[in-house]
């Protein structure tokens, strides 16, 4: 399974991968002002026509001042959580490792952003026909045996593309050689049950962006819980509150009958 | 560079300073990151955190203008732990040299200063000759006029203390850097220099660069893998473009353009051609009339003759300093009538805007030529003017991109790398090779008519494939201007080139600079580019290699990928990176080495063919040795502190407050160039660039993807000052200077610092520079803040140290 490795302490924020993305995809330009967040930051989130967005945070490690940059995309879970959610399969997750969508599909009903743990799939609020949008770790790209377009253009191969398992013992080994520079943990290893795109980092993930209160198993688990008893809970509670409603409706029957029987 | 991009993998420390390396060369930083995970130190010395900074190992801050102090200091530094490669420097190096008596330095001056002049005779500052006219010198170095203790008492003087004063650079990092980068005088230890604007654009710049070239000379770093001084050069073509001759005091292959004082050719010979009379000494130099009379017939051809000294009075003779400020000076003055600009916009790029844009006014007409139109070009219909107001005839001509047309583009590790057309050019627009060929036909044809001395234009050897004829549709041959940049020869001779003798035809292609001729045989459009392209045929073009075999060195030379000057040497200086015996001073890095049973060098094209002992390495200076001490320069052979135009401190390291040979335009043309000072405009101010834009922005302001991520020009501030003004992040405010104001989003950070100096507390701002009133994007031009004066010797402008004062838009004067 293929995935992605981002070292923050190798971005330099040029956001080539945010030009290179929009490129691929084709997507449009935001207008923006100034800036819409902390430094450099544009536009001000992820959204329909952003799937990838770069961080500016300065920060103190170790007594050092420093300005260090964080990527925002899609995880690309190993168990999505948008994908158990999603009632008509829009979403899925390849072999390749790409969670893709398929446009066609979606209802535009957003259960997957509600699902989505790192908070990820956007809305395109200003169509008519709107869908959810996010990062295909360019699986196009993947299929034809080329890294994603982010991966491709960094210049300091902050990204790198590769096997997971690789990956891991890429990171791993660079926390070993560099153990007073990076934070010793690979987020994205096992959180949300394991994700596709991995980060290390020289500063708390938080600092750079990232919301590290995420469960360590699949959120699909939790959705799945919630979500295969429903189609029973609604039966259900749509049998009893339809039985309640009968008898009520009866009792009420009943008494009209006796009230009329009485003045009969 | 004296090196190349790729030589930086094999680095033990880069000193990058001068340069937002990794802001502005984003991709070249993949060099970096793997010279990192070899075990390389990454240094950055800027006034402001980056995002180098970010990526460096080691961060020191330093008030900008005050390079000399900070690397002077280094240089103390060395000399007086005796961290310097002895070995290479005694051998090497001019360190051994005795100066005149003549020679002198006192507060602030050298001598032979000439203050209504403002400049030095530097005849003061000669070597001292022995009988047979050689330079004296003491192998000992302890004669009190050698170069080397001349340099220890001049240095003497930036001890870290007062360093710290000048820079506001604080004492333990300043140190660690000092021991970080002085750690490479061990022979298998090596530095490399990056360098750029930050470097360049001040009045002293050209000493601040002298100072990286001493420092490196002192560690032996120069002629080494993973060492040098390297210039990171800003414009995508600019290495190619000097290397044309594209500055106004420059023919090509960097050959001097005549100046009045040299009316004919044995003139012009005697003036620039260097003499030596030690047999050691190669003095590269003194073929320089081989390579003016060959450039001559390129331009000339079978009209150049002996008879007429190949035509050299046709070539323009210079009687002033047409460097950009001194145009538009000119221009202002109403002295141009025409200005045709080339992919340049000066309504943004050009300091002082205010007074340039009103320069541009008095013109009778202009040609912009440019793939979009810029700020320039519409000057005469800028917000607030009326274009009736105006009379400047201004043309546009579409040119076409670099994709767009076939051609060489030269990087700035002096790769020439050949490119073929991939689209076709959109709409009307067409090559600047079109555009220059046709411009040629047209005013050709003028002088039939009429016109003063045709000759010069009329007599030009022109033919790149299509006659006389100027058509839209027919592109002239880049390959044949390619060839003849390479140079030819236009009769049969025998030539002997080192110990062979070789013979060529009528016609045949040169294959080196060690092949040309000053008696008219030979022609060459540029000599260091002979060998680029040394046969008729487009498989002959070395520039158009893409061979990814590296040499036996394996230290990335790739000597196959494409051809660089000169001579496809890559790394130049080579030969210092042997002692004397021809044995690297680094085996695990070596660039060349002597094959005692070949009888020859190996590795890299060497810098000089011959046997060790017999010459000295330095080839293009004709005393033979690397000069620690340069005597013509025109602000001293020493680097010394001086403050910028702009300052708000006193110099306390002489009286001289600025440089003493440097052009005081608000001396001489003072409309338009007022000086402020730290009273009115307490804060220093300086200009830089983002990655997301690219310079004066009329390609990337017109990107909406680009325009997205930086939308509006932005002023950066530190904490402390943003808290005195009462400005917050994302308020609309107003930086002034003397010469103008513009108004900006304030964009407070941590990144900037107050400078501690001398027990005064001064801030410091930046200003993006690449915004213009024309584009998608659109924005007040930095450079109405900055101002027309320039360094000494090149008049590049001091775009990164002024005076200024910052306050919010509608909150009047803090």
């Amino acid at each position: 399974m293929k995935a992605m490795l981002i070292d923050s302490t190798r971005c330099v924020g040029c956001r080539a991968c945010q030009v290179a993305c929009k490129e691929w995809n084709e997507l449009k330009a935001e207008e923006t002002t100034f800036f819409a967040g902390k430094g450099y930051q544009n536009p001000r989130d992820l959204a329909a026509d952003t799937w990838t967005l770069i961080t500016y945070n300065e920060v103190e490690v170790n007594n050092r001042f420093d300005w260090v940059f964080g990527k925002l995309q899609c995880f690309h879970c190993n168990v999505p959580g948008c994908v158990s959610a999603c009632p008509v399969h829009a979403l899925e997750k390849t072999e390749a490792g790409p969670v893709i969508y398929h446009a066609g599909i979606c209802l535009g009903c957003r259960f997957c952003q509600l699902a989505c743990p790192f908070k990820v799939p956007r809305f395109e609020w200003n169509k008519v026909i709107p869908e959810i949008t996010k990062c295909t770790m360019c699986a196009d790209r993947v299929a034809a045996g080329l890294e994603p377009a982010c991966a491709k253009v960094c210049p300091t191969d902050a990204i790198v593309f590769g096997d997971r398992d690789e990956l891991i013992h890429e990171a791993e080994s660079r926390i070993k050689s560099n153990p007073t520079t990076y934070v010793h943990h690979i987020f994205g290893k096992d959180e949300a049950g394991g994700t596709c795109v991995m980060h290390i980092s020289n500063v708390p993930f938080e600092e750079i962006g990232f919301d590290t209160k995420i469960p360590m198993e699949p959120i699909a688990s939790k959705v799945e819980h919630a979500m295969k008893p429903l189609p029973y809970v609604l039966t259900g509670l749509g049998l009893v509150l339809g039985g309640v409603s009968w008898v009520v409706n009866r009792k009420k029957e009943i008494s009209k009958e006796s009230e009329s029987g009485k003045e009969g | 560079m004296t090196n190349h991009w790729i030589d930086m993998i094999n680095t033990d420390v880069a000193m990058v300073m001068g340069s937002n390396m990794v802001e502005n060369h984003p991709i070249a930083s993949k060099w970096l990151t793997r010279a990192k995970e070899k075990g390389a130190v990454i240094i950055n010395c800027d006034p402001r955190y980056t995002r180098t900074s970010s990526f460096a190992d080691i961060y020191c801050k330093f008030r900008s203008g005050t390079d000399i102090a900070f690397v002077n200091g280094m240089i103390n530094y060395a000399l007086q732990n005796g961290l310097i490669n002895i070995n290479y420097v005694l051998n090497y190096t001019n360190a051994s040299f005795i100066i005149s008596e003549k020679y002198s330095f006192n507060d602030g001056l050298f001598s032979g200063y000439d203050p209504a002049k403002r400049s030095y005779d530097k005849t003061n500052w000669a070597y001292e000759l022995d009988g047979g006219g050689i330079p004296r010198r003491d192998l000992t170095l302890q004669h009190p006029r050698c170069i080397y203790q001349l340099m220890k008492k001049h240095f003497q003087r930036y001890d870290i203390d007062t360093v710290c004063k000048i820079t506001g650079a604080p004492r333990d990092t300043y140190e660690k850097v000092c021991r970080t980068f002085t750690s490479t005088w061990a022979p298998n230890r090596v530095a490399t220099w990056l360098y750029a604007m930050g470097t360049t654009q001040h009045t002293h710049g050209t000493q601040n660069i002298r100072t990286y070239a001493i420092l490196q000379l002192l560690m032996g770093n120069v002629g080494l893998a993973g060492g040098g001084i390297n210039a990171l050069r800003g414009e995508s073509n600019v290495q190619g473009a000097t290397d044309m001759g594209l500055l106004f005091h420059l023919l090509p292959g960097y050959l001097a353009s005549p100046t009045k004082a040299e009316q004919t050719l044995e003139d012009y010979k005697k003036t620039y051609t260097p003499k030596t009379n030690d047999p050691k000494s190669a003095n590269w130099w003194g073929n320089y009339p081989k390579y003016i009379v060959s450039l001559l017939k390129a331009w000339y051809g079978d009209d150049a003759t002996a008879q007429n000294d190949f035509c050299f009075n046709y070539v323009p003779k210079r009687s002033a300093d047409y460097s950009h400020i001194s145009l538009f000076e000119a221009m202002y003055e109403g002295k141009l009538k025409g200005l045709f600009l080339f992919g340049q916009n000066p309504a943004v790029g050009g300091p002082n805007t205010n007074k340039e844009i009103a320069a541009l006014e008095k013109l009778e007409w202009m040609v912009a030529v440019d793939i979009f139109e810029t700020d320039t070009s519409v000057f005469w219909k800028r917000p607030g003017v009326n274009p009736a107001d105006n009379q400047t005839e201004v043309f546009l001509l579409p040119a076409c991109s670099s994709v767009e047309k076939e051609g060489s583009v030269v990087n700035s590790g002096r790769w020439a790398q050949w490119r073929y057309k991939a689209v076709e050019p959109v709409g009307e627009s067409v090559s600047d090779l079109w555009i220059v060929d046709a411009l040629h036909k047209s005013i050709k044809k003028e002088y039939a008519s009429s016109g003063v001395f045709p000759e010069p234009i009329v007599k030009l050897n022109w033919n790149y494939g299509n006659g006389d004829e100027i058509d839209r549709h027919k592109e002239p041959d880049v390959h044949l201007v390619a060839r003849e940049v390479n140079g030819s020869f236009h009769k049969d001779k025998d030539v002997m080139i080192l110990k062979d003798l070789k013979s060529f035809k009528k016609g045949d292609q040169a294959p080196s600079f060690a092949a040309l001729q000053d008696d008219g045989s030979t022609s060459c459009g540029s000599w260091i580019y002979c060998g680029s392209y040394p046969g008729h045929t487009p498989e002959k073009n070395n520039m158009a290699r893409r061979i990814k075999e590296d040499a036996i060195n394996g230290i990335g030379l790739y000597p196959q990928w494409a051809w660089c000057w000169p001579v496809n040497r890559r790394i130049i200086y080579n030969r210092a990176s042997c002692d004397i015996n021809g044995k690297p001073f680094d085996p695990k890095r070596w660039v060349v080495r002597w094959n005692e049973t070949a009888g020859k060098w190996e590795g890299d094209v060497p810098d000089g063919p011959w046997p060790p002992k017999d010459k000295y390495p330095f080839i293009m200076k004709p005393d033979g040795h690397a000069w620690l001490f340069a005597a013509n320069l025109n602000d001293g052979p020493l680097p010394e502190h001086y403050e910028p135009l702009e300052s708000p401190v006193k110099n306390i390291m002489s009286s001289q407050e600025i440089n003493p040979a440097i052009k005081l335009w608000h001396k001489t043309n003072p409309e338009g160039n007022p000086v402020g000072d730290a009273k009115r405009y307490p804060i220093i101010g300086t200009t830089y660039r983002v990655s997301e834009h690219w310079q004066a922005g009329a390609m990337t302001r017109n990107i909406p993807w680009l325009v997205e991520l930086v939308p509006d020009v932005f002023v950066e501030m530190g904490v402390d000052l943003s808290r005195q003004k009462n400005i917050a992040n994302g308020d609309r405010v107003i930086i002034e200077t003397a010469r103008g104001k513009m108004e900006a989003y304030a964009l407070v950070t941590r990144r900037f610092e107050p400078f501690q100096l001398n027990g005064k507390i001064v801030h410091e701002i930046g200003i993006i520079w690449h915004f213009g009133y024309n584009g998608l994007a659109r924005g007040d031009s930095a450079n109405v803040l900055t101002a027309h004066i320039g360094d000494a010797n090149t008049m590049i402008p001091e775009y990164k140290a002024f005076l200024c004062d910052v306050y919010k838009k509608n909150g009047g004067a803090a």
